[in-house]
Parts: structure tokens; C-alpha cells; sequence
């Protein structure tokens, strides 16, 4: 069953509410136990990097999850902050992240922003195919997506870039690394593309 | 590319949606579950509902409502009208909002507002100004309570000082050209988008298309909101939810947006 | 309910027994398929003949309009007859119609994008009436509280309503109906779709299960629109599509071609209301299918087989896939649980005998109008 992580932070309800509306049923995780029988996991997540990693700390679910992702490889889905705490650091904050992919989260660099606001990054944008994957399974490319943030994922290995957004800079918008998947835009809001990608996780 | 927010915004009044003219005549235009499920359908960018009674009659916010409007919304959802409390906010985020707006809980008790930051994160949380030109026409004021109090703050003021103390984004509306589908306030906006660097939304006046297209191409990346423009048709004004199709939202970008980059590099 | 009668289907179109009223000859063919062959289609020129009785309505429409906003007036849903019509009107036959719309709450997002390109690309002015919510959700709710099969009497009596009030104030003379023989030929039975403007029966289901005391919501009676409209204010009904040639796909390809108009996977779909009551609540409910009513007028009119027929019946109504969704809305908008709308979905079936009602005078005001040549098809009673 699609098992998504309610560590505190994200908007759990609206991913319940598309798969609800797609007939797959999906559980929600508050505490270990929850994680047991997962086939699928979400990592959402919204707000501060350090704010996330010490709400997952004391959750009491990292180690299941890490056992659950890192040694049973079920497949996991990190979304915006929930992707960046799949890295090591980041120049956000000071906590430790996951360490599942390689890299850190730096902050996107505004120099070729011409606008007023230049951050957080904050709209619909497009998701290029890099390197692509089942994820993005029926989805053009250029699709849009709904983004917001000010930091990203800067992957150490370019096999785990899967597509590319340009926001001044390229960033990787989808990563993966073995059966760890993570978007920095918001899929559960980002109306037939997200739902089509959410139902791609679903039967992978 | 990043393309702009194009973002109907919605008034609820006794349970029914309405719209206003400088903040006055509510006309009843609907059922608000039915044209938040048809902004959906239309795929919209983005949405905000606005509550506008609650501040007025100090109600506690309608969960059940925004529990059903969030259940049908696959983009963000902001929604505000009367949040006084921390519990109210986190309340609201766990129906499933993106967004919560705070318009007089600003003026009222901003510690409150910042408390709530610190919870769910600043780009979680909207101001909402009202403001209105001062009887001599030179500067603006900020109403609260649906347009009924006159605060005495200067918006282009006020904004710098909420950039200051962490919010994550800020919607002007003009209560001037509220309802009225002559253009937005095109002054007001000058003003508080150079007061600002943090993510503006501006309202009140659209009329066409055009009119947010030639927001865009003087400003780039802004949020477009609108009322009557997305809820009216034709001169009788006629209640038709509409919203332009992807294509007509690329024609709109095609001709003010991507020029509008080269303007700026510059 | 005669349930002694075994299952039949008529042998020629694919109407059945789940219509109270049916009768089949030797030939096991319908009365249906008897009442089109024998008193609709020797009255239905959509030949030269209806193009000339066409014509000159037509210009009696333009000739009692002069000077007036409006020559006529027409509703419009997002569907395809009146779609059509207005496409028609306009561009073929030069009228300027008041067009209207009647939101109840209920509006798809489909029939909202098709009004909206009609709109714009015709340049047409456009009315709306939008029903007050809560007295709408009252009103629905006390219909299935009735246990009555007819549930969409609150949309359709807004419309007939709101037509009748517009036609009244702005002293037009010519509603434009898409009504059509072509897609309608056949009736449905008065046991499912009961009159929308018995004021008796609407009454009493008010006065027991109403609690809205229904301010704003337009009420109108059959003595108010059949008798003082339309023969003390001589306000007349038109049906244009009865005159032409009338195909619906071809219809539906001009439209889509000219407008960008998006077609419906069934009849009355632009209501997701009614999409429920046909859809689900009338066949699963009652056992009454109304595809069967929809598909033998095509068969009828050579615009489909029976075997397609035949063949499409074999699935539900309803969209297995999204099927829990629509109940939930349904049950989410009328601000009641699924449970209890499950009740209402099990508790006893009603039908418009149990409730006071004007049924007789109904059908005798229709023998007086099939008298005088007013209505081509025998309405059909119980």
C-alpha cells in the first residue's frame, strides 16, 4: 500500500485526496508501525530544511523508513523539502540530511533573475527530460509543474539527475538513485501532470 | 520558464459566493464548491478565497467549507477571512490549504502572525491588503474588516515593514477599483512593488485579459489575481465561470510575458 | 407496478419493460416505434416543406421584433441541441436572441467552456439566472426525501421558470426550444419524469420536506405559462431543429469545428445532477435506464442500430471509475454523509401518485393541445 510519511510538515491531505480520487488506496505513517507494510512510500514536505530533518528525528520513524528504503529498496518519493533531505546538507541550515543521494541543497542563485522577486521560486514551471524515467511515464516534456522554493538539490553523480527546470540556473527538479525518487515541485498541486505522475509512483 | 500566477480570487458571504463593487452591493454569483470544482477542471494556477464575513462578525472560520473547497483542488489554495489564532492556521493547513491570508490580524496582533510563520514557514502565509486612495488623492490607506476601517497605515509603508519581519508574500487589492473591470490600479502597484522584494499578488480592476497582460509586461513574474473578470461575462454581467485555456494562457505569455524579459534585462 | 409481466424489449428500438406503459404487437414492436411510424414522422418535414414553414416563422419572428432588443429568446445549457440552435439562429437565420442561462449548481465544466465559446464567437448577450445554493440544496434534498424517481424537478423548473420570466419581461413573443424530434421522439414515462410544473406536487413535497422557506427561487405554474403566456400574452414556442435535418453528430462536429466546442459522453451531461439522475440514481434506484429513451429516439431517426444500442446498454450508465467520487459530491454539495444518501438511495420508492398532484389536469390540457394540433406527440401518461 502507498504509505505517505505525516512527520509534521506537508500537505498530507491533498496526496490523500488524489489518490483517493485515482482508487488506490493509501495509508497514512504517524508512527513505525505504519511503515511495516508499506509497497510505496511519500516523503512530502514544506518549509525549512533543518526544521524537517528535526521533525522526521523525532518522529520516531527514521529508522523503519531507513530500513524500508535503504535495505528493503521499496521505492520512496521525496517532494520539495521532503527531496532535499534526501541530500547530505544544506546551506540552509546546519542539520544532516538523509544522505540517501548524493549531494547537497544550495540556495538558487538569483544573478540571472531579472525580476523583482527574485526568491523563492514560486510558479508553474517546466520539467525538462534529462535523463527521464517511468516516473514521468505519459508526461510531455515541458510539462509544468508548481514549484516553491528558494533552495535546491545539487546532485554529485549526473546519472541521478532524471529532469532538469531552469530557474537562472538549471536545477534538477527529479532525481533518483535506485528506488529513491525526489521532485522538488509539488505534485499534489500541480493539477493532470502531478496526478499522472502520483498514479506513475503508484504502479511502479 | 517560469511563467506568472494567473489567480481567480473568490469573496464568501453567508455561505454563497459574491462579488462586490468597491467593496460594496454583494451580488450573489453561486455556490462556492461548484466554481472552485470548475477553476479546477479549468486548471487554474493557483486559487484564494477570502471569507468575507468572518473578521466582521468574529466567527470562527468555516472548516467543513474549506475542507470541501480543498478536496477539490489539485493547484495551491489560499484561504483567509478571519484567522485570529494559531490553532485556526494550523487547523486550516491540516484540511489540505497551501495558504492561509491575514488581512487584520496584521494590523491587530502581528506576533500572532509570526508565531504562525514559525510553525508551518513564512511562504505558507499571504497578507492581504485592502487599501484605498486618502481622500487627497496623493497617498493610500489600509482598511481592515472588509473595508470598513480605515487604519490610518500607509500600504507601501506597511509592506516594507512585513518584508522586514519575515512574510512570505503579499496581495494588494485596490478597493478603489474593486468590481469595477476598468484596469488594475496601476499606481498603487508601482508603488508597493518597488517598497517590496518578496512575491506580490496584485487585485481589483482587471477587466481583460489585456489588462493582465499589461501587468505582466511591465512587472514579469507577478501574480495576476481577479475577481469579476473570471466570473463575469459580457455586459450584464452575467455569472459564467471562465479562465483562459492553456493555449490562450500562451498567447497571453507569447505576447506580453516574454517580451516583458527582454525589457528588464536591459 | 405490474410484476407479473415478463422482461421484453422491443424488437425494433430498445425501449422495455422498465416502462410501465409499453405495449408490443404481434411483432413484438413497441407503441413507441408505432407512435413515431403513425402520428410523428407524416407531420415531420425537414424537407423543402420544413424549410419554407421554417422560413416563414421565421420572419414573423423578425417582423413582430422590430424594435425591440430581442426578437426571440433561447436557452442555453452547453449542450448540443441548444448549442446548435444558437449557432443557427444567428448565423443561418438572423435572429437576435435574448440568451439565457440557468445556473443551479450544478454546472460542468464542460457546459461552462461550451457557453463561453458560443458566447464570445457570437457575440451575443448573455442573461444568467443563478439559483440561490441553499434553497436549491434544500429543495433537491426534499425531493429524495420524497422518494420520488423525478429528483431534478428543482433544475428543471428553474429553467422553465426563469424562461417564462425573461419571455414576460422583456415582451418577447418566440422561445426558441431545442426540442427536437430528432434526438427525442421518444417519451419518457410520466412515472419517472413527472411534470416539472405541477405546483401541486411541488407543494406538498415542499410542505412536508422543505425546510428553506425558498425566497428567491423562481417558482411558475402550468396555468401561468401554458394558458396566460402563452394564449392571453401570445407568447409562442419555436422549435427550429424540428425543420431541418437534424443530425446530432454532424451537429456536434460543425460545433466543435466552429467553436471549439467539446462534445458530452451522454445526454444532459453539462448538469452533474442530472448526469447522477440519469446516470445512476434512475437506473440503479428505480431500474428505469434512460439511455433506452435516448438511443430508440436515434434508432428511430436511422442516427444509430439497435445493435450499438444493444451493445452500449451492456455497460452502466454510470462511470464504474468515477462513480464514488460523483456520489460523494453529490453528497458533499447537499451537506449530507454518503450514508444518508444511501438511505434515501434504499428507503421505499414513491412516485408523484403518493404526493397531491394536478396530473389530470395535465392530461387534459394535453388532449386540448393535441386537439388543436399544438403538441405531435401523444403525451404520455401512465
Amino acid at each position: 500500500m502507498i504509505t505517505i510519511v505525516d512527520y509534521g510538515l506537508g500537505n498530507i491531505k491533498a496526496f490523500v485526496n488524489v489518490y483517493k480520487r485515482l482508487n488506490i488506496p493509501i495509508r497514512i505513517a504517524r508512527e513505525s508501525i505504519d511503515l511495516k507494510n508499506a509497497t510505496h512510500i511519500i516523503l512530502p514536505g514544506v518549509g525549512a530544511f533543518d526544521y524537517a530533518m528535526a521533525k522526521l528525528n523525532a518522529s520516531g520513524m527514521r529508522e523503519e523508513l531507513e530500513k524500508q528504503v535503504i535495505i528493503n529498496k521499496i521505492p520512496i518519493l521525496g517532494v520539495c523539502v521532503g527531496m532535499q533531505i534526501l541530500g547530505k546538507s544544506s546551506e540552509e541550515g546546519n542539520s544532516v540530511g538523509l544522505g540517501w543521494i548524493d549531494g547537497e541543497v544550495k540556495r538558487l542563485d538569483t544573478k540571472l533573475i531579472p525580476y523583482k522577486t527574485k526568491l523563492p521560486h514560486m510558479g508553474w514551471n517546466t520539467v525538462s527530460i534529462s535523463k527521464g524515467s517511468e516516473l514521468f511515464y505519459n508526461i510531455i516534456n515541458n510539462s509544468r509543474f508548481y514549484f516553491l522554493h528558494s533552495y535546491y538539490f545539487y546532485c554529485r553523480n549526473n546519472e541521478d539527475i532524471v529532469n532538469t527546470t531552469k530557474y537562472g540556473i538549471d536545477f534538477a527538479s527529479a532525481i533518483l538513485h535506485e528506488n529513491i525518487y525526489g521532485v522538488q515541485f509539488h505534485p499534489e498541486k500541480s493539477h493532470s501532470n502531478g496526478i499522472g505522475l502520483l498514479q506513475n509512483f503508484a504502479r511502479l | 520558464m517560469l511563467y506568472p500566477r494567473i489567480i481567480p480570487c473568490l469573496l464568501v458571504h453567508n455561505r454563497g459566493l459574491v462579488k462586490t463593487v468597491k467593496f460594496k452591493s454583494p451580488k450573489y454569483v453561486g455556490d462556492p464548491i461548484n466554481a472552485v470544482k470548475i477553476f479546477n477542471e479549468k486548471e487554474v494556477d493557483e486559487l484564494i478565497v477570502l471569507d468575507i464575513d468572518a473578521s466582521i462578525n468574529k466567527s470562527e472560520p468555516d472548516y467543513k467549507l474549506i475542507e470541501n473547497l480543498a478536496a477539490e483542488c489539485r493547484m495551491p489554495l489560499c484561504y483567509g477571512g478571519g484567522i485570529k489564532t494559531v490553532e485556526q492556521a494550523v487547523r486550516i493547513f491540516s484540511l489540505g490549504v497551501e495558504k492561509i491570508a491575514i488581512s487584520s490580524l496584521i494590523v491587530e496582533n502581528l506576533s500572532i502572525v509570526k508565531e504562525i510563520a514559525k510553525m508551518v514557514g513564512t511562504q505558507s502565509i499571504v497578507v492581504v491588503l485592502d487599501a484605498k486612495k486618502s481622500i487627497k488623492g496623493d497617498k493610500y490607506e489600509v482598511y481592515i474588516h472588509n473595508g470598513s476601517v480605515a487604519t490610518g497605515i500607509d500600504p507601501v509603508c506597511l509592506v516594507g515593514e512585513l518584508e522586514n519581519q519575515g512574510i512570505g508574500e503579499i496581495v494588494i487589492n485596490s478597493i478603489d477599483n474593486d468590481g469595477t473591470m476598468n484596469g488594475y490600479d496601476m499606481d498603487l502597484i508601482e508603488k508597493v512593488r518597488n517598497a517590496i522584494s518578496i512575491p506580490l499578488t496584485v487585485l481589483g480592476g482587471a477587466g481583460t485579459l489585456d489588462d493582465i497582460g499589461q501587468l505582466i509586461r511591465k512587472y514579469g513574474i507577478i501574480g495576476a489575481a481577479a475577481g469579476s473578470l473570471f466570473v463575469f461575462k459580457g455586459k450584464f454581467r452575467a455569472v459564467l465561470i471562465n479562465y483562459p485555456t492553456q493555449s490562450e494562457k500562451e498567447a497571453l505569455m507569447d505576447k506580453y510575458f516574454k517580451n516583458s524579459l527582454s525589457t528588464m534585462e536591459n | 407496478m405490474n410484476k407479473s409481466v415478463s422482461y421484453k424489449v422491443c424488437t425494433n428500438c430498445v425501449m422495455d419493460t422498465s416502462d410501465p406503459g409499453i405495449k408490443f404487437d404481434e411483432n413484438g414492436i413497441c407503441d413507441h416505434c408505432h407512435d413515431f411510424e403513425e402520428i410523428v414522422r407524416p407531420n415531420w418535414h425537414t424537407d423543402e416543406r420544413g424549410k419554407k414553414e421554417l422560413g416563414a416563422i421565421i420572419n414573423k419572428i423578425k417582423a413582430e421584433g422590430q424594435g425591440k432588443d430581442y426578437d426571440c429568446i433561447l436557452g442555453i445549457s452547453g449542450g448540443v441541441d441548444s448549442s446548435y440552435m444558437l449557432h443557427l439562429a444567428i448565423n443561418e437565420f438572423g435572429l437576435r436572441p435574448l440568451v439565457f442561462h440557468v445556473d443551479g449548481g450544478w454546472n460542468s465544466e464542460l457546459a461552462v467552456h461550451n457557453i463561453n465559446v458560443l458566447v464570445d464567437k457570437l457575440k451575443v448577450d448573455l442573461f444568467t439566472e443563478v439559483i440561490n445554493w441553499e434553497e436549491m440544496r434544500d429543495f433537491q434534498l426534499a425531493f429524495f426525501k420524497s422518494g420520488v424517481p423525478h429528483i431534478d424537478i428543482p433544475q428543471d423548473h428553474a429553467f422553465i421558470a426563469t424562461l417564462y420570466n425573461f419571455a414576460d419581461k422583456y415582451k418577447i413573443k418566440y422561445i426558441l426550444n431545442g426540442g427536437n424530434i430528432s434526438t427525442e421522439c421518444v417519451q419518457y414515462p410520466l412515472m419517472y419524469y413527472y411534470y416539472g410544473t405541477d405546483m401541486l406536487q411541488i407543494n406538498d413535497i415542499r410542505k412536508r420536506f422543505c425546510t428553506n422557506k425558498m425566497e428567491t427561487y423562481p417558482f411558475s405554474s402550468i396555468y401561468r405559462h401554458k394558458i396566460y403566456l402563452s394564449y392571453i400574452r401570445g407568447v409562442k414556442v419555436v422549435k427550429p431543429l424540428n425543420y431541418i435535418p437534424y443530425k446530432k453528430e454532424e451537429a456536434m462536429q460543425t460545433l466543435e469545428k466552429e467553436y471549439g466546442w467539446k462534445p458530452y459522453p451522454q445526454k444532459h451531461f453539462e448538469s452533474r445532477f442530472t448526469r447522477f439522475f440519469e446516470g445512476y440514481w434512475l437506473p440503479e434506484r428505480f431500474g428505469f435506464d434512460p439511455r433506452r429513451v435516448q438511443y430508440s429516439s436515434l434508432i428511430l431517426t436511422g442516427q444509430m442500430t439497435r445493435d450499438e444500442a444493444l451493445e452500449k446498454l451492456t455497460k452502466p450508465a454510470y462511470d464504474p471509475e468515477t462513480i464514488n467520487d460523483e456520489v460523494n459530491y453529490i453528497a458533499t454539495k447537499l451537506g449530507i454523509t454518503t450514508e444518508e444518501l444511501q438511505q434515501y438511495f434504499n428507503m421505499p420508492k414513491k412516485y408523484y401518485w403518493d404526493y397531491k398532484n394536478q396530473q389530470n389536469m395535465f392530461r387534459i390540457g394535453a388532449r386540448v393541445l393535441n386537439l388543436i394540433g399544438e403538441e405531435k406527440v401523444r403525451k404520455r401518461n401512465q
